[in-house]
């Protein structure tokens, strides 16, 4: 574990610079720096209210900043969220879907609102590479557990074959199992040169997957570690630094 | 396309969706059906009163050969009057409820032969007819409501709208969706119009306009319900404040409108014209008959130089008194329709706040059964009672004998042409202002963001 290194420009696909952002007047984060490069998984630490969720709206450009910049793969996701939404994928905490569609209509369904022209074939593909059965694919999700939920929403994020990811307490409610699953389907989109962002409570998922982990409080980016070649993060370590942080 | 099949899956994958859209479907063709009914059973009276008016007619004649002054075929013969429905009526019944599209009238008074079917069905008095009109003006909205009511709300709270909104820059999901619902609501409301226009044979422009007050008057209610539901709030409140916005517009707003109108604006029922025109009659039996006279040909001095009236019953003394019997009601009949037309000017400007009177306004010009409809057919009659007199009264002042061969002279009522359709600014501003509501509450659902989670 080392300290982050100076991210570098021409690989940074996620980019918030000086961000101060809330709502109703309520300040929530302040002065806000964060980078994820292509091909990163960054995983965002931090309390209730740290901003976590925030930071997140500011990439999906459901929130203005009151000051700063915030760029997703160059582009100002609240000034022109269509453009900046058709680089990213999102994965909320909660999977909800059409529970009176199939997966295959779900994901036709969402990719169609995405503008992204799918056929059968490429909706298979992706639900196969998610890890759901193909029997599952023509049923309704009324029926779906919580993980194969995530599963067609992981499925959703590599159908739409865009360089970034956010994804919030992805591994919220998850066993084990699917937990495993799903890290590995992360360090398949990073392979692919994907930029994820994880915001989540889970100290141990991120220290499992992350190449870099930031610790939010209070709307600031206290510290960021990053993994070192295969040494990954030392847990005690990262809890200590987590607990001082306040994190 | 596919998005819009995709929509339309979730739709039809919705069971009270479905149902709502069915539901309005049959009202709305019950209602046209309703209508076509009432109108051939209009028809249907009209073609079986013709041959038996007829008859009636004939039976006078045979009564009255011949008679030494036509006082007697004056006075019994009822000659038939009637005002055909348009084609466009199936779809608003309107006054054609309420005042009579077929009135026999003889040569008498005519005040109080024009009034005395005057009549209020108290059946139909508060719910009004179930015509097209009152399914597009006070059901229709009720659908509209229930479509839209959890648009953003229903996604948010089952916690999929950040996903949803991420998809996509929010204006295509909604426009989709909005786009979709509006479609198929017209749909529902729009074929059965239009089916029931082919069955009834209506104008193209005339349907066209039916159309035109459909669709904007879904406008109105999408643009509403587009405005409560961009607040964000939850799907029962959002019902709430826009159930509460149709009682107002619909119920409130109008009844209120009336009752001002009625206070600020009075005008006295039909009914009293008749009482009134009647009184003068039968004080005529109490005055002498040569006063009577005197004010009968001051009017009509043509007929000043009939012979004087013999010491007993003479018809041209009844004719006369009829006749200053609705001389001296004149400045009443002119009040009573100066008043109701006046009120028709103030609703119809109702119009450019309230699209749902706008578009009843509308509906009822093309279906040609508004007030001026109404009032055209008393004028048309009012023709054909002056030609009555003309007729008659040759016969009565100049003591002409009346033969068969006059009977075969009499007059013939011939009903008048639906009234041609005039621009009603109002009515269409308002229906205008819908459009801009509408797309008001598009922009405003376009800027939707997630709240804080």
């Amino acid at each position: 574990m080392q300290s982050s290194p100076n991210t570098s420009a021409a690989t940074t696909v996620l980019d918030a610079r000086d961000v101060e952002a809330g709502y109703a007047g309520k300040t929530i984060l302040r002065g806000l720096n964060l980078h994820v490069r292509r091909g990163e998984i960054y995983a965002l630490l931090g309390a209730n209210g740290a901003g976590k969720t925030t930071t997140l709206s500011l990439f999906l450009g459901f929130l203005k900043p009151s000051a700063g910049t915030v760029l997703v793969n160059g582009v100002d996701p609240f000034g022109a969220p269509a453009d900046a939404r058709r680089q990213l994928a999102y994965i909320p905490e909660n999977v909800a879907l059409y529970e009176h569609l199939s997966a295959r209509e779900n994901l036709a369904y969402l990719l169609d609102l995405a503008r992204q022209h799918a056929d059968s074939r490429s909706i298979d593909g992706a639900l196969s590479a998610a890890g759901l059965q193909p029997e599952a694919f023509d049923r309704r999700l009324a029926g779906f557990s919580k993980g194969m939920r995530q599963k067609v929403a992981i499925a959703l994020a590599l159908a739409r074959q865009v360089p970034v990811l956010l994804l919030d307490e992805p591994t919220s409610g998850l066993d084990p199992q699917a937990t495993a699953e799903f890290n590995r389907l992360l360090n398949l989109l990073r392979e692919q040169g994907v930029a994820i962002l994880m915001v989540t409570h889970d100290l141990l998922s991120a220290a499992d997957v992350a190449d870099r982990i930031g610790f939010l409080n209070a709307g600031q980016l206290v510290e960021e570690v990053a993994a070192s070649g295969d040494d990954r993060f030392d847990v005690r370590t990262l809890h200590r630094r987590y607990t001082e942080l306040g994190a | 396309m596919k998005g819009i099949l995709c929509e339309l899956r979730l739709i039809l994958r919705s069971r009270l969706s479905v149902a709502s859209l069915l539901l309005l479907f049959m009202l709305a063709a019950l209602a046209v059906l309703s209508g076509l009914r009432e109108v051939a059973s209009q028809h249907e009276t009209l073609a079986r009163v013709a041959p038996l008016n007829k008859q009636d007619l004939a039976s006078v004649e045979t009564r009255y050969p011949q008679d030494a002054n036509g006082g007697y075929p004056a006075y019994y013969s009822f000659h038939n009057t009637w005002d055909p429905p348009s084609n466009a009526a199936f779809l608003a019944l309107g006054m054609r409820d309420v005042a009579p599209y077929m009135l026999r009238i003889r040569a008498l008074g005519l005040q109080a032969q024009l009034y005395e079917g005057e009549t209020f069905n108290a059946e139909l008095a508060l719910p009004g007819r179930f015509d097209f009109a009152f399914v597009l003006i006070y059901l229709a909205p009720l659908f509209v409501i229930a479509l839209l009511h959890d648009l953003v709300s229903g996604e948010r709270q089952s916690g999929r709208l950040r996903l949803l909104l991420a998809m996509s820059d929010g204006k295509r999901l909604w426009r989709r969706r909005v786009a979709l619902r509006y479609g198929l609501l017209l749909i529902c409301l729009g074929l059965p119009a239009l089916v029931g226009a082919l069955i009834a044979g209506m104008a193209a422009g005339a349907l066209a306009m039916t159309l035109a007050v459909i669709a904007s008057s879904l406008a109105f209610w999408f643009g509403l319900s587009l405005l409560v539901t961009a607040r964000g709030w939850r799907s029962s409140a959002t019902a709430t404040v826009l159930m509460s916005a149709w009682v107002v517009l619909t119920l409130v707003v109008p009844t209120l409108a009336n009752v001002m109108l009625n206070r600020s604006i009075p005008v006295h029922q039909g009914v009293d014209l008749m009482l009134a025109q009647r009184q003068a009659v039968h004080g005529a039996w109490e005055i002498p008959r040569q006063e009577t006279m005197q004010r009968f040909y001051a009017n009509h001095p043509q007929w000043q130089d009939s012979a004087a009236l013999p010491p007993t019953f003479h018809w041209k003394w009844y004719f006369a008194f009829h006749q200053v019997g609705d001389e001296s009601v004149a400045d009443q009949v002119r009040a009573y329709r100066a008043g109701l037309l006046q009120r028709q000017v103030w609703s119809d400007r109702l119009g450019w706040a309230l699209p749902g009177v706008g578009a009843q306004a509308i509906l009822h010009r093309l279906a040609d059964t508004d007030l001026q409809a109404q009032l055209a057919y008393q004028d048309r009659i009012g023709v054909f009672h002056q030609q009555l007199r003309d007729f008659y009264y040759p016969y009565l002042f100049n003591e002409q004998p009346f033969g068969r061969q006059d009977y075969a002279s009499q007059p013939q009522f011939t009903p008048r042409e639906p009234s041609a359709y005039a621009f009603q600014p109002s009515a269409w501003g308002g229906l205008a202002l819908a459009w801009l509501l509408f797309m008001l509450g598009g922009w405003q659902l376009a800027q939707l963001r997630p709240n804080q989670q």
